[in-house]
Order: C-alpha cells, then sequence, then structure tokens
C-alpha cells in the first residue's frame, strides 16, 4: 500500500524526485527477509511489511520536514541506515515510509580532541580506517563492520575490544536528534554551541532515554548527527593482506598481537579475564563458542559441518579458551611488560598458550561477521547480559540449558554456553547467547525459545539487554519494573503522540505473540484490550 | 523435552533430510532460490572488503548501488525482487527491467558475498536477465539492436564484417597461415580499438611467438549472452568453438577481457561443459607476455617515465575463475552434495598485469584504494554501455577520481572497453590523464 499522491508530491518537493519512490518494484528491494539477522522467523513474517514509500533525505533539515509531513498526513515512518539489524529496524505497519538514511553518511574527524563526527549513513570500517590513519582506534561492534556506527552505538556496540575502550554509552558525545514530530533536540555541548565535543550538557542527559541497555530500535525520532570518542591505539599500520575471501591484517607483532590460551576449565578462564583486568593489562580479553573456531577454518559450509561433525558435547564441554589481544599502545616495551604480567597470570591459572596466527579479520575491523550466516543460513543473538564476570558466565549456562529444549529446530551445538568476555577491565562481564537455526524448517521452536528465554530470566531473576521491546512489554515490564513497561509507554507517548514513529513498536513483539497462534501455548501473561492489532 | 543428542552424524541428518535438485544452471531461476532468500543485507556485495575499506573516501564497489542509492538497485534488492518474481509475487514492468539491466554485472557483488557466505550472487543476476528474456520482456531495444549486428554483420557495432580484418593491412600485420596459438581479436580490436589488436600482433611478433587469426572470425556473443540472450550466445559458442577446433590451435589468446571470460568462462556454462574441456587453453595477452617475460622471450627494455594506475578489468580479474559444471541436491541446513567449489575471485588474473608493468624500466606502478577483487568497475562491460550510457560514463568518472587522488598520470587496463569508456570520460573531464591499453604500454616498452 503506497501513500497519497498529495503527501508523496510533499515529500518528493523536500528531496527531489531523484530520492523518492513509491514503485513497488524499488519497495520490494527494501523487504526484511527472508533472510538475515533474526529472519526467517515468524516475527519476521507476521510483522514485516514491505514499506510503502522510501525515502532519501541528506541533511537534518530535511528529515525534521519529512517527519513534520509524515504527521501531517499521518504517514508511519521507519528509519533506516543499513537494514541489517533484520525485521526489527523494517516497516511494521502497511504504508509505511521507509527513510532510508544511507546519503548521510559523513565521517569528520576532529584530530586536535579525538572525536568522530558521523552521519546515520555512515558505518564502521571506513570510520576505523580513519582512526587507525591517524593512530586512533574505535570498537566495532559484533553486528560488524557494515553496521551503521549510530545505530550501533544506539543498540548494541560492543565488542572485545570493550575489554580496554569502555561501554558504548560511554562514547557517545555531542547528538543531533530528530524528535518524532520534527523537532530538533541536541544533545551534550551541541546543545550549547556548534561543537559536538562532550556528551553531557546541563539539564536531563537524554542520551539515556535514546539508548537505555540496548535502544529503543527508532521508535523515539531519527539521529542524524553523532560524536564519538576516539581512543588511542598505536602508529604502526595493521596492513590488509590476502585476496579474498582470505584477506586479514596483518599484525605488527611488537606492538599487537593475539595469543590463544588454553585453560583447565571455566573457573580458571573466569580467573584467568578477572586478574587480567585487575593487571589493567591487554585490548581484549575473550572467549568465543567453539563453533566459531570451525567457522574460521572452513572455506564453505560443507567444510564447517564436516569439521563440527568431529565435536561433541565432550570436546564442548572442555573447551575452555582465553583469547588475549595485547596492544604496545605507547611503546614496545608496553606490549613486552603486558606480555610478561600477562604470562605470569597464565602460569597461575594454568594457561598453555598455543600457536595463534598474527593476523585479525575479526574484531579490529570485523570483516568476517557475515559469516555468521555460513553454517545454517539464519542467526540472532538471542540475548546479551553485562554483568560481573562470574554472573555473567552462569547465564550463559542457563541458555544453554533452555536450549536443549529447543533443538531441533536450533543448530545442534552442544549446550555451548555462548560467548563471554571481559569488558572495561574486568570491571563488567559479558555474555551473548547465540542461536543458528535454517529457515527452511518449522520455526516455530526457535519463536517460542526466544520468549521462554525471558521467562527463565523473570524465573532466575536475572538481567538482560533484550528484555524491553525485544520481548513481549507486557510479559516483561511488570515483572522488572513492577511499572517499566508504563514508564516506557509514556515516553513513548510524550514524545510520539500519534505513534508515526516505527509503530507498533515497543508493543511490537507483544503485537506478535497475539498474531502467531503457535505462540498460544506460551502466552500466560495479561495484555490489555487497546493493544495494537 | 527433547532428548539431548550429545554427537550429532552429519552424513546421516544430510541423508535422511528432504533434497532439493539444484544446479548451477542460468536458464532457471529457480536454482537460486536458496541464494536469493539466504541474502542477510550485510551488504558485502556493495562496500569494499572491510580489510580494505579505504576509508571515508571510496567506500563502495558497486557501480549500480553507488550510482542509483536505492537499496534495490544493490545486489541485496535484487535478491529480494528476483524472489518475488521467482514466486511470482511480482510482474515485469519498467522498472523492474531497468533494475535488472541498469548494472554491468562486474562480480563485485559476487565476490564481496562470497567473502563470507557461500551465495551464487552472480549466476543469480544473469538468470534474471535470461527470465527477462524468456519471459518475451528483455533484453531492452538497445541490446536487440546488438544482437540484429551480430547476426546481420556478425559484430556488435553493425560494421561490415568485411571490413574485421582491416587492421592488419593497417598494420601491416602478417599472421601465419598455421600456427598453435590463434589471437582472437574480438569486436573492439577488429572495428574500434585497431591499435590494441596491432600491438598485440607486433608483440607477439616480437616474442617469436607465431598467431594465426580465425579465418572468420564472428563476434564472441559477450553481449547476448550478458543481456540474457542464452539461445543467440549458445549458437555463437558452438560455431566459434567449431571453427577453432578445425584450425587446430591449442591456445586462444584475447585482448579483450569481455571476450576472454566468455571463451574461458561462459562458452562452457553454455555447454555444460568445463573450461578444461574445451580442447585447447584460453588466454589473455597479459597471460602470455607475464609468462614470456619470465621466461626471458621478452624483455621489457625501453624506459618508461611515467607514474600509471591499472584497472582490473572485471573479466580478466574477479570473474575470470574457471568453470566447472555441477549439479546435485541441496538438504539438511541447506549443505550440498558432491562438494561445490565456489567460484570466489580469489584466482582471478590480479598479479601477472603487475608483473608486467614493474618490469619495465621507469614505469611506477601505483595502486588505486579499490583494487584487485575490489575494483571500482568502469561500468561499460555486458550491455551497459549500450542501454545506461549515463551509468557507464558516471562509472568510469568515478574511477578517475581514484586516480587523481594517487597521483597517477595514466591509466592503464587490459580491455578495449574500459579504455574506450575511460578515454571518453577523461575528454569529457578535460584532464590530462592519459588513458591506454596494456598491450599498448608493452609493446612501447619492448625492443622490437
Amino acid at each position: 500500500m503506497s501513500i497519497s499522491k498529495e503527501s508523496y508530491r510533499v515529500l518528493e518537493s523536500i528531496v527531489g524526485a531523484e530520492y523518492i519512490s513509491d514503485d513497488p518494484v524499488v519497495c520490494e528491494g527494501y523487504r526484511s527477509g527472508p533472510g538475515g539477522y533474526e529472519s526467517g522467523l515468524g516475527y519476521e513474517r507476521v510483522m514485516t511489511v514491505v514499506p510503502g514509500c522510501v525515502i532519501m533525505p541528506k541533511t537534518t533539515e530535511e528529515v525534521q520536514r519529512i517527519v513534520r509531513v509524515c504527521c501531517r498526513y499521518e504517514i508511519p515512518y521507519v528509519p533506516y541506515s543499513t537494514g541489517f539489524y533484520g525485521p526489527r529496524s523494517h516497516p511494521h505497519v502497511e504504508g509505511a515510509l521507509l527513510v532510508d538514511l544511507k546519503r548521510m553518511d559523513e565521517i569528520e574527524i576532529d584530530e586536535k580532541h579525538w572525536f568522530a563526527v558521523v552521519g546515520p549513513g555512515a558505518i564502521y570500517s571506513p570510520l576505523q580506517e580513519e582512526c587507525m590513519k591517524r593512530g586512533g582506534y574505535v570498537v566495532i561492534g559484533g553486528g560488524g563492520a557494515q553496521a551503521s556506527v549510530i545505530a550501533n552505538f544506539l543498540g548494541d556496540g560492543w565488542s572485545p575490544l570493550s575489554h580496554r575502550i569502555g561501554l558504548p554509552h560511554r562514547r557517545i558525545l555531542g547528538t543531533e536528534l530528530v524528535l518524532p514530530d520534527g523537532e530538533l533536540v541536541k544533545m551534550g555541548s551541541l546543545a550549547q554551541q556548534d561543537d559536538p565535543f562532550w556528551g553531557e550538557s546541563p539539564g536531563p542527559d537524554l542520551r539515556g532515554l535514546l539508548r537505555g541497555y540496548t535502544g529503543v530500535r527508532g521508535c523515539l525520532g531519527i539521529v542524524t548527527k553523532m560524536a564519538v570518542k576516539i581512543l588511542p591505539f598505536q602508529p604502526e599500520r595493521l596492513v590488509p593482506t590476502g585476496i579474498s575471501p582470505n584477506t586479514s591484517l596483518a599484525l605488527p607483532e611488537k606492538r599487537v598481537k593475539w595469543i590463544n590460551f588454553v585453560v583447565p576449565n571455566k573457573e580458571a578462564q573466569v580467573r584467568a579475564m578477572f586478574e587480567i583486568g585487575k593487571a589493567e593489562i591487554a585490548g581484549a580479553v575473550t572467549k568465543v563458542p567453539l563453533f566459531w573456531r570451525a567457522i574460521a577454518k572452513a572455506e564453505c559450509k560443507e567444510e564447517f559441518w564436516e569439521l563440527w561433525g568431529k565435536e561433541s558435547a565432550e570436546t564442548v564441554n572442555k573447551f575452555f579458551i582465553v583469547r588475549v589481544l595485547l596492544i604496545g599502545f605507547t611503546s614496545e616495551e608496553h606490549m613486552e611488560y603486558d606480555e610478561r604480567v600477562l604470562m605470569d597470570i597464565m602460569k597461575e591459572v594454568g594457561g598453555e598458550a598455543r600457536p595463534t596466527r598474527p593476523s585479525d579479520e575479526s574484531w579490529i575491523k570485523n570483516a568476517d561477521s557475515a559469516g555468521m550466516w555460513v553454517m545454517c543460513g539464519s542467526y540472532v543473538s538471542v540475548d546479551y547480559v553485562i554483568e560481573t564476570l562470574s554472573q555473567a558466565t552462569q547465564h550463559g549456562e542457563l541458555y544453554a540449558d533452555l536450549k536443549w529444549k529447543y533443538t531441533p529446530p536450533l543448530m545442534p551445538d552442544y549446550g555451548d554456553p555462548g560467548w563471554f568476555q571481559s569488558f572495561e577491565l574486568g570491571h563488567q562481564g559479558y555474555s551473548e547467547f547465540l542461536v543458528y537455526w535454517d529457515q527452511d524448517q518449522n520455526t516455530d521452536g526457535v519463536d517460542l525459545f526466544y520468549v521462554d528465554t525471558a521467562k527463565m530470566n523473570i524465573k532466575n531473576r536475572t538481567y538482560t539487554s533484550l528484555l524491553g521491546p525485544h520481548q513481549p512489554l507486557y510479559l516483561t515490564g511488570p515483572k522488572y519494573g513492577p511499572n517499566y513497561h508504563l514508564w516506557l509507554l509514556r515516553v513513548k507517548d510524550e514524545f510520539d503522540p500519534q505513534w508515526m514513529c516505527h509503530p507498533p513498536v515497543p508493543l511490537a513483539h507483544d503485537v506478535f505473540v497475539e498474531r502467531a497462534k503457535w505462540m498460544k501455548p506460551i502466552k500466560d501473561w495479561e495484555v490489555p484490550k487497546d493493544l495494537p492489532k | 523435552m527433547a532428548e539431548r543428542q550429545t554427537k550429532i552424524d552429519v552424513k546421516k541428518l544430510f541423508k535422511e533430510s528432504p533434497k532439493t535438485p539444484v544446479k548451477l544452471d542460468v536458464t532457471d531461476l529457480n536454482n537460486f532460490v536458496y541464494d536469493m532468500s539466504r541474502c542477510i543485507k550485510c551488504k558485502g556485495c556493495t562496500w569494499v572488503d572491510h580489510i580494505y575499506m579505504p576509508g571515508a573516501q571510496f567506500r563502495t564497489k558497486c557501480p549500480t548501488a553507488t550510482r542509483y542509492l536505492f537499496d534495490s538497485y544493490g545486489a541485496n534488492g535484487k535478491m529480494r525482487i528476483g524472489l518475488a518474481l521467482a514466486e511470482g509475487k511480482l510482474q515485469w514492468t519498467d522498472k523492474l527491467l531497468e533494475i535488472v539491466y541498469a548494472d554491468p554485472l562486474c562480480g563485485a557483488c559476487d565476490v564481496g558475498c562470497k567473502r563470507n557466505l557461500d551465495l551464487e550472487i552472480g549466476l543469480t543476476l544473469e538468470a534474471l536477465r535470461v527470465k527477462a528474456v524468456q519471459d518475451g520482456v528483455g533484453p531492452l531495444p538497445a541490446h536487440k539492436k546488438i544482437a540484429q549486428n551480430i547476426e546481420k554483420d556478425h559484430n556488435c557495432f553493425g560494421a561490415p564484417h568485411n571490413n574485421r580484418t582491416a587492421w592488419l593491412a593497417e598494420g601491416k600485420i602478417n599472421p601465419a597461415k598455421k600456427a598453435d596459438l590463434l589471437y582472437f581479436v574480438g569486436c573492439s580490436a577488429s572495428y574500434v580499438n585497431p591499435e590494441i589488436a596491432q600491438a598485440t600482433a607486433r608483440i607477439l611478433k616480437a616474442a617469436g611467438t607465431d598467431f594465426m587469426l580465425m579465418p572468420d572470425e564472428w563476434c564472441c556473443g559477450n553481449i547476448v549472452f550478458s543481456v540474457g540472450m542464452i539461445d543467440e550466445a549458445r549458437a555463437l559458442a558452438q560455431r566459434n568453438i567449431e571453427e577453432v577446433k578445425k584450425t587446430g590451435a591449442k591456445t586462444v589468446l584475447m585482448s579483450c577481457a569481455e571476450g576472454y571470460r566468455m571463451w574461458k568462462v561462459d562458452y562452457p556454462k553454455l555447454l555444460n561443459c568445463s573450461t578444461d574441456d574445451l580442447g585447447f587453453k584460453v588466454v589473455h595477452l597479459v597471460e602470455h607476455v607475464d609468462s614470456l617475460i619470465k621466461q626471458g622471450a621478452l624483455k621489457p627494455t625501453k624506459p618508461m617515465d611515467m607514474r600509471v594506475a591499472y584497472h582490473d578489468s572485471c573479466s580478466l580479474s574477479r570473474l575470470s575463475e574457471p568453470w566447472v559444471p555441477w549439479e546435485g541436491e541441496r538438504g539438511w541446513m541447506g549443505m550440498v552434495e558432491p562438494r561445490l567449489t565456489r567460484r570466489r575471485g580469489t584466482n582471478g588474473v590480479y598479479f601477472q598485469p603487475r608483473d608486467i608493468l614493474n618490469a619495465i624500466p621507469g614505469l611506477e606502478l601505483v595502486e588505486m584504494p579499490r583494487t584487485r577483487e575490489n575494483a571500482f568497475c568502469c561500468g561499460a562491460g555486458r550491455g551497459t554501455k549500450e542501454a545506461f550510457p549515463e551509468l557507464a560514463l558516471w562509472s568510469a568518472h568515478q574511477r578517475l577520481e581514484e586516480v587523481k587522488h594517487v597521483g597517477a598520470e595514466a591509466l592503464v587496463s587490459a580491455c578495449p572497453w574500459c579504455k574506450n569508456n575511460f578515454a571518453q570520460a577523461v575528454k569529457e573531464d578535460g584532464n590530462s590523464i592519459e588513458v591506454f591499453d596494456i598491450s599498448e604500454v608493452i609493446l612501447a616498452s619492448i625492443d622490437r
């Protein structure tokens, strides 16, 4: 369903005929699935529709004008940076305007004050390259090099490099937000002057509303500009090597080095991470799932399964690895010092160093994150946890235990407890739980597993990042608030009284559960009668 | 509670799973439904490999997605559109035809996707064009004119067939009547770029390599194949291969990258055989010359004081890996059997032209930010220049920005289509960059 001719003409006058289309073929190209992050599932099939129109603004002023037209003509709209974040970044209602922000792709580096100003269409890898040219770096979130910097900062924005670099919300500086009614909000130092160098400003810090733990998926307006902090790296060039698909960054070994350690057990893993953080060494400390090793080794899907077929519950349960990235931030001597301290720690915990390639493709530029889809074709990270190191690992085990119930359709990974690592020098522990399936199979079990994880967390009183708009809000809100959901909805009503910005988020998962018949057995909570249908 | 499987038997799971027959056959779009349905919108098809990402400038490698901007023009959008078409949810319209054809099919998307995944993006795009022809809506009028030219005069320009060998007399070239090596000149070098044909012939002569021509050379069929006219392309492939076999040539040499890809990859694809089964070797001039230089049979001794950027012609580089026919079945987790070795662009002709240029005294070769498998296509190939000249020229201008960025005085490529398109862009731009085919540079560097 396209938008009215009158409103189309008004929108066209804002951006020009070249940057707007309601042609059904053009709109089909923006379909959410059937492949992609969290795609091929019930949520994607039930909740997403092809946009009625696509528009590509170039400036903040154009975004403001577009949003005002949407409010005037009651056109629901969805901000869209790259579309990589699966169904939740695509229209959920008929006749929506998809605001494709790819033309707003500025990357400007302030070399004096070490921050970058980016537009919502800018992705990570060019930003990282510009930073590294100047001896700096940023975290490229687990979403990978292709993720929009701003969208990722608002949503997730962490990776193994978060061991050293602070969590993303600490690195958001001056930010510009077009509210759902078109009003412009300038945050941080931008509120007072045309310089985004600082994140805080007089009055309430609205970054919390914008981001929270993992953001509200574009239902509170459109961020049109953000300054992000750059941190000092080291001066040696990381030289790109190889030909596709085997490309990687060659590491200057006296300044940057990965070392993999095998440790005796989970306690040793946690202790090693804790001690490394306490000693304030290393640039990254992580444990990744065993099957990622098979992904890295395999040249194709079939080879992955050949390699994975050799593993078993026993080998998974005995897989205790700690990957450490050493960075000589200030000098080669710095690196040597860190390595000596690291070896002392590993000696204490019984860790043994294993040969490790002097290259990186995964975490400094995150070039291979799309490889997550190679083995099954479908993937989602069902939850993220930021806790203490010891708590984070327990959390992964709870997920692994629940997952057995839904395997298949989930990929047989023998209860792998996921990815965990140190954040902010061990002050936090991070756990991420990833699931994989083949979307051609019956995926009802994946939809059920997703909501069942929320119930599990409620039962165990564990707090996670995706309990808000990613789960039925009327399931999680009363249990975590007791009025968390009411607050979130009041904020939504206050900023977007017409609910024009990405409806029905933040109630989208509630609506999904109501619409999907196969979700009935799991639904045992109350929802109001006026829930959007 | 499901039973906790502590070990799986992958072979058994595959064997017991439902199977779908699948072929790498572009005449049926249904062969690529899996590939279209697994696109994850990472846009690896559009971005330069993130490892090689040069920075804020020159981020993308897909001319079409960069020019038209809507996702629908990128391979990620086309996978969704193609799937809707295959499922009967979309009908052909002028816009759909434009999206399918405004694309040089340069392979950047295919290689980019296969950096991380196993999806056949390039073949899917070819299959979409074949479907357009099968459904009676394709190709575009400009393409039909080319097909008519080929049918009437055996060349894509509609020039008199008798003029095909005019470059010989102009250049005072006398090919052998019989030789192991056959030089397939191609339409461009025969009619538009005789300097390339003449340079190629003189290089071969200087190296002491006897060569013959096809007694009656016809168009290779690159454009008709690329726009989906599969029957016409197959007929040309059969005819040309037959003609080569009659000559007894052991090697067919091209100076045109488009022709090289056509002979090496698409003829076997059309005839359901492998490149190795053609009965002769297919080489590009740069492979032959690189080998001659390394053997000492050809010495580039004349200095050329010039700072040069080399442009990887798509059909010589990422699109040129040999073809091996494959058919099998897809089962559990999307695995296929028998094992399929995917063409990922890894083994394209990348180092040979660079080694040649680096062997020339005084010549300074500089790499552009987007290079090898990440090169930004000139935009002229595979029917684009004919139907979308504005896109082709726009792409060439984008590439020239890189030439200026690295401060090169000249741009060298190994395909007449690239040369002509760049030359037109330079002329329009009014700048002083010189554009050469690599055959001209080689010839200028050797003692004859």
